[in-house]
């Protein structure tokens, strides 16, 4: 796979980051010392319809390809991992709808959703079952012409603060996770729905984690997403598609973190001479940069195969977000490397930084479960079957 | 064409402004290398009866444009008839707002060189070479017309270019500019004045100047400020960050879109030294910054960086210097 | 009615300042961005667009052809067409040269109000309103803190030393604004895709009918020398001190150069 950035991209690219860079950055540090959700730059993105990148136009969208939806990501994460999340769970939430929604439900929500008006989060994990989705309890119970949601979910992104959501329970719990689980768009006002708690985290503060609970609520069969039984595939092509933003937002915050540490050994001197004078310190910030470089094209090779619907996108897609997250983890850590003592406070950017790229490596999929899906593909490939579990 | 120098005199409130007495002593100086006379071209209220006094400031005549206040760009078409064929060597206008109009509109109507701001003005070989401070800053360029463009060469001084002659005599001589017709370009006329409720310092003729910036925090964050202003005979000015807020009004704004100043002492409290800022006081002589952070831009060009709160450390400043002065608190 | 926002793009901040051998700034070199004040005056024509006492909003720029960006960047905001005159024989134009072009540009283009920045970022001069005003024989509303246009007239609230008069002229009208107009809005996405839509037209000068005779090779002036700033001492600094001690170090440091 293979892509190419235009001259759009490079605009796109310079206008985001000039909007990051004046309005975001500056919020970073007190959205996470507050661990309060940045309205204000949710309201910004909106307005300057940004919140609106994977819809469609005729439903108030900018319809951008995959490359200049990760640069977007990338730009505002280079200035602030909590409010990337704002279009990431924004196109995560929607991903269901995009992949198994009628025209009916995409006409029905997708304007208020491109245009921030609503906030969208989405709704699969729970306490028991994360990284193993099939393991999942929650229920749909038919009803006439309704469903009632009952059960938990723990760990949504936004699910606090969304109008909207995209949940997955089983209809059929007979037939298990994997072929009995059906997806919904419920809307958050319904009565039975609450969010009792939110997490307390380690990095990307600003951006509620939250545990929901459905006590019979009711959501009419209009609001099913495919057919019943197909949850679990939705979900699974949502998340070959959603983790390259979290690829992209891991990106955004290497770079981010390199970008300071740079500035920072060129102005700071030690032993009568500039840091970034330094062998030892040049070596390192090379590292960062090219490591960092080699995710981001990566990333972008991914985009393009998620853009043209290739068989094998999970494979691209995985492997982007494991080099990323993991660049970005190790990027980070040496940012603060290169600040000494000054990284590790919060007087400066990189230990925030390094905080937040933890998640890269966690959310959407671990890092673990990135490389099943590598090794499936590529086992795939060469014929070698799944083997048997004892 | 001859080899006097012009300038423009803007009169305020009756007598010359200080751009006025700065010009006049910058046209005279150079006019002595070049062989030639100073000559005032006097706008403003007051103009008529304070144009023979310019003679003390250095110049030897004095035309007088207007004696009113208003837009000055209405008396282009006066001072090009002024100019007129005998065309003098250079032409310095201050680099305000009324000076900027009018040396911009002669610069149009006779299709003339300029040059601006200057911070220093020389003549070398004959010509006249004006030094500027461009891009932010960041270079010193020295320009001059080129050989067969016409003369006069408009310059556009900052304020402090020169510094007024102390003790001259004598009294200008003085005409009157030939009338003519502004037409369509003078059309621009003032139909409200609306002036503070205070008066405002003037900034571009203070010699101390104590500015406050975002750390400020607040309008009565400026009281210490005032104080320190007080024992030192200064005036208090601000950053745009300030002005913004409706801390101070924006006449007490220093730099790019605010005043230009050149004090002998400015002291910045609480201001980081953004560059729009630094392009307002950069010419100042001796600066002082005051604030908490160790890593503001201002400490990259200040001379004397104090790292620390202002509302702890201007009062003691304050009390400091009446100790000194012996002034009681 | 219409407006022409004359645009400038100049070199950013942040970016570093080449010169080329014959001592003119090398702005091929150079990150480029909108002149800021010419955004506020951006922001001013979009403004009075809004408020519908404007219908159409134009830009006019004088540059090498990198200068189209600027222009993009300025129709992603808002307006419906840009004018970019280009012409290898515009140079290294000065002040002077700027001011002959967008008047014969303007002299095409002939709108209600030409609007500009007070001043562009990296000159300074703020002679280009004025000598346009003076060369198309229109008034100037120059330093204006807001514009408002009403029927045959434009109104101008200008800051003066002490409070503010409002100045007043027949159309059509030359004016300049300050950065007090209001804070110039980005660009939106869509309207960065609308840019990509609309109308940008080349001129040269002979497009405006002119020679480089016309302008003089482009300048009445020349640079004879560039260098950097003086090397200035280097900053003493004063950190980790009390107050009193702090109040006492400046104090002295004042009484040195004898400024108290």
């Amino acid at each position: 796979m293979s892509h190419r950035t235009t001259r759009e991209h490079d605009e796109l690219r310079v206008i985001v980051r000039e909007l990051a860079t004046e309005r975001i950055a500056p919020r970073a540090a007190e959205i996470d010392a507050a661990s309060e959700f940045p309205w204000d730059l949710k309201e910004l993105l909106a307005g300057q319809d940004l919140l609106g990148t994977c819809f469609e136009e005729r439903h108030g969208g900018t319809a951008l390809d995959n490359v200049a939806q990760a640069i977007l990501v990338e730009e505002i994460a280079r200035a602030d991992a909590t409010t990337s999340l704002i279009p990431i769970v924004q196109k995560l939430g929607a991903l269901p709808i995009l992949i198994a929604g009628s025209d009916e439900q995409k006409a029905r929500y997708f304007p208020r959703l491109a245009s921030g008006e609503w906030l969208i989060a989405f709704a699969l994990t729970e306490a028991g079952a994360g990284s193993d989705v099939a393991a999942m309890r929650m229920r749909a119970r038919r009803d006439g012409d309704d469903y009632l949601l009952i059960g938990s979910k723990r760990f949504i992104t936004h699910g606090s603060i969304a109008n909207l959501l995209t949940v997955f329970a089983l209809t059929d719990p007979e037939a298990g996770g994997r072929k009995g689980m059906s997806a919904f768009i419920v809307e958050t006002d319904t009565p039975g729905f609450s969010s009792p708690r939110l997490e307390h985290k380690m990095g990307i503060r600003g951006s509620p984690t939250a545990e929901l609970n459905f006590d019979d609520v009711r959501v009419p069969a209009a609001n099913r997403l495919g057919e019943e039984g197909d949850g679990f595939k939705i979900a699974m092509a949502t998340l070959d598609r959603s983790r390259l933003s979290v690829a992209a937002q891991a990106i955004g915050i290497a770079q981010g973190a390199l970008d300071f540490a740079v500035g920072y050994a060129a102005d700071r001197r030690q032993f009568g001479e500039r840091v970034a004078d330094m062998q030892g310190i040049q070596f390192m910030l090379a590292d960062m940069a090219s490591q960092t470089e080699a995710a981001r094209q990566l990333t972008y090779a991914a985009a393009a195969s998620v853009d043209v619907d290739d068989p094998d996108l999970a494979y691209w897609t995985s492997c982007a977000k494991l080099i990323a997250g993991d660049t970005a983890m190790r990027v980070t850590t040496d940012a603060v490397q290169v600040l000494g003592g000054y990284g590790y406070v919060s007087e400066y950017p990189v230990e925030r930084m390094m905080r937040d790229a933890k998640i890269t490596q966690l959310y959407e999929g671990t890092q673990q479960i990135q490389r099943m899906i590598v090794a499936r593909q590529i086992l795939k490939r060469a014929g070698v079957s799944r083997a048997a579990k004892p | 064409m001859n080899n006097d120098i012009c300038f423009l005199a803007e009169f305020d409130g009756g007598s010359p402004a200080r751009s006025a007495l700065e010009l006049a002593a910058g046209a005279a100086g150079l006019a002595a290398e070049s062989g030639g006379a100073a000559v005032g071209l006097a706008y403003g209220a007051g103009a008529a009866a304070g144009a023979a006094s310019l003679g003390a400031a250095g110049a030897a005549r004095v035309v007088v444009l207007s004696d009113t206040d208003g837009p000055a760009i209405s008396l282009a078409a006066a001072a090009a008839a002024t100019i007129g064929d005998d065309a003098p060597l250079a032409f310095l206008a201050p680099a305000t707002p009324n000076g900027r109009d009018l040396a911009a509109a002669l610069m149009g109507l006779l299709g003339l060189p300029a040059l601006g701001p200057v911070r220093a003005v020389r003549i070398e070989g004959g010509r006249v070479r004006a030094e500027q401070s461009t891009l932010q800053g960041t270079v010193i360029t020295v320009s001059e017309s080129m050989a067969d463009a016409p003369q006069p060469v408009i310059i556009l001084a900052l304020s402090g270019t020169f510094t007024p002659l102390e003790g001259g005599g004598g009294a200008a001589s003085v005409s009157t500019a030939p009338s003519s017709d502004a037409g369509a370009l003078g059309a621009a006329r003032i139909v409200e004045s609306h002036p503070a409720d205070a008066a405002v310092a003037n900034l571009e003729e203070a010699a101390v100047i104590i500015a406050g910036g975002r750390g400020v925090g607040s309008a009565a964050g400026f009281e210490p400020l005032n104080e320190l202003a007080a024992v030192l005979d200064g005036a208090v000015g601000a950053s745009r960050a300030a002005a913004d807020a409706g801390w101070v009004p924006y006449q007490l704004q220093i730099g790019q879109t605010g005043k230009v100043v050149k004090p002998a002492l400015y002291v910045g409290c609480g201001i980081s030294g953004a560059i729009q800022h630094r392009v307002g006081m950069q010419t100042a002589e001796n600066v002082v910054a005051i604030n908490k952070d160790p890593d503001a831009p201002i400490g990259e060009f200040a001379d004397l960086f104090v790292v620390g709160d202002l509302f702890a450390i201007v009062p003691e400043l304050t009390a400091e210097i009446r100790r000194r002065k012996g002034i009681p608190s | 009615m219409k407006i022409v926002v004359c645009v400038k793009q100049v070199p950013a901040t942040t970016a570093e300042k080449r010169y080329t051998a014959d001592l003119r700034l090398d702005r091929a070199a150079s990150e480029s961005v909108i002149n800021p004040l010419d955004e506020y005056a951006i922001e001013q024509a979009l403004r009075l667009q809004e408020a519908g006492a404007v219908e159409t909003v134009v830009y006019l720029s004088m540059g090498p052809e990198s200068a189209a960006e600027a222009l993009r960047r300025a129709l992603a905001m808002g307006g419906e067409e840009a004018y970019q005159v280009t012409d290898d024989a515009l140079a290294g134009a000065d002040q002077w040269a700027t001011a002959r072009v967008l008047a014969a540009a303007l002299g095409k283009l002939a709108p209600d109000v030409a609007l500009m920045g007070m001043s562009s970022d990296d000159a300074r001069g703020s002679l280009v309103p004025g000598a346009v005003a003076a060369i198309r024989g229109l008034p100037l509303l120059s330093y204006a803190a807001e514009l408002m246009l009403t029927g045959s007239t434009a109104r101008i609230r200008r800051l003066t030393a002490s409070g503010f008069d409002v100045l007043e002229a027949p159309l059509p009208v030359v004016a300049s604004v300050t950065d007090q107009v209001g804070e110039p809005r980005y660009a939106s996405l869509k309207g960065i895709m609308a840019a990509r839509r609309k109308s940008l037209e080349t001129w040269n000068l002979a497009d405006l009918g002119l020679s480089a005779h016309d302008v003089h090779g482009a300048a009445l002036t020349r640079v004879v020398e560039v260098r950097p700033p003086e090397t200035k001492a280097p900053t003493e600094r004063v950190e980790n001190l009390g107050p009193a001690e702090a109040a006492s170090r400046i104090a002295d440091w004042l009484a040195a150069r004898k400024l108290i």
